[in-house]
């Protein structure tokens, strides 16, 4: 009996370099960003309902948890942002060789997290 | 639909270990995919204890070594020896490449050496490329000029003519287009980045006059877009060349030309 062919590993051996990692990232936090609008757009809606549905959401916001997530949102929304200027270069046809796209990956990622913190004193009025 | 996990059939197994009968001090591991399409088991990982002072400097003399002296069933694809043939593409140490080209001190610890990713696999370290070549044929690599004379020869400007560095050199060993993810999902709709490095290849070629229809041919959602800039493909190719690039050139012409 013979088996069928087995299909060679492919994500599980192949290794990791800055270009993937951005990618795989953009597209996490696109969803992540599509997900965080639609909440936002709840939010604002449940306004129309009164005063202690606001205060109900601004409890939950106050929250370390809330915090937590306010401040992925908004790496997650600067990385996409940051990202997409990345790539939108490149559909200009530049920066593809491997040492450009190595150091516009890197500053994407590190890039997101400096902004992010920026953001965070810029909000806790420490700038 | 994408398939993180690989299916039952292809789930890798430990093998076998090849204990060093030499004695000497500087030995590597070399972990190596082994598949025997004769038994009906599955793929499993063999492990060889390799005495590399009597070694040469390439991945493809590791396995040389080991099918002459340790374990003569082991198959892999080989030829030139010398970058230019590109049967010897599979995946060592994570990252595809020509193993005749590769040397072995580039990759730490133990060497991982597979078959090229996500490909139904013959025997050990041969895959199966036909759907690839299949693609290929799709995009009619050859010359289509239709008014010139047969008998007189196609003048190219030097200009014109360096259009074309960066992608006739490729020997489609197929290490860019199986290092792709987008690949690995939609290989079966998706040319990839080897078979679109060579109809940009065609599409800029002065002599050619089917411009326009090889460029409607790969304007496609899925032949084309599915490429999304992971550049995995570029920082593949044991050739150097840049088919990511080349793939943003056809977006860019796409993108400007009135078809």
């Amino acid at each position: 009996m013979e088996n069928k062919e087995p299909l060679s590993p492919h994500i599980q051996i192949y290794r990791w370099h800055v270009s993937s990692l951005v990618s795989i990232s953009h597209r996490i936090t696109g969803i992540i960003n599509i997900i965080a609008i639609t909440l936002i757009c709840i939010w604002v809606s449940l306004l129309l309902f009164g005063e202690s549905k606001y205060e109900n959401i601004n409890f939950f916001l106050s929250s370390y948890f809330g915090k937590f997530i306010i401040l992925g949102l908004t790496w997650s929304f600067i990385f996409q942002i940051l990202s997409e200027i990345r790539h939108l270069i490149m559909d200009l046809g530049y920066g593809f060789e491997i040492r450009t796209t190595k150091i516009t990956g890197l500053v994407v990622i590190f890039g997101s997290i400096i902004l992010t913190i920026i953001f965070y004193f810029i909000g806790k009025n420490f700038i | 639909m994408v398939q993180i996990s690989l299916p039952e059939n292809s789930k890798v197994k430990k093998g076998k270990y090849f204990k060093d009968k030499t004695g000497s001090k500087n030995l590597r591991k070399v972990n190596i995919y082994r598949w025997d399409p004769s038994t009906g088991e599955n793929p499993r990982i063999d492990t060889y204890e390799v005495d590399m002072d009597n070694c040469p400097s390439k991945v493809l003399d590791i396995l040389n070594k080991i099918k002459n002296e340790l374990d003569p069933t082991i198959a892999y694809r080989r030829s030139c020896a010398h970058g230019v043939c590109g049967s010897c593409a599979m995946n060592m140490g994570g990252k595809n490449g020509l193993a005749c080209t590769t040397p072995h001190s580039d990759i730490e610890g133990d060497i991982d050496i597979y078959p090229l990713p996500h490909l139904k696999v013959k025997r050990d370290l041969i895959g199966d490329l036909d759907g690839l070549y299949k693609q290929y044929q799709s995009i009619e690599p050859w010359l289509k000029s239709n008014s010139k004379s047969e008998t007189t020869e196609i003048i190219q400007s030097k200009d014109d003519r360096k259009k074309l560095d960066g992608a006739y050199e490729c020997i489609m060993c197929a290490c860019c287009s199986t290092s792709c993810p987008s690949y690995w999902w939609n290989g079966d709709k998706y040319l990839g980045p080897a078979v679109l490095l060579q109809a940009y290849r065609w599409i800029v070629d002065s002599r050619d006059e089917e411009r326009e229809a090889r460029l409607k041919k790969v304007a496609d959602e899925l032949k084309l877009y599915r490429c999304h800039t992971i550049l995995n493909c570029t920082s593949a190719c044991p050739k150097g060349l840049n088919p990511a690039k080349a793939i943003a050139e056809i977006k860019k012409m796409l993108a400007t030309a009135s078809l």
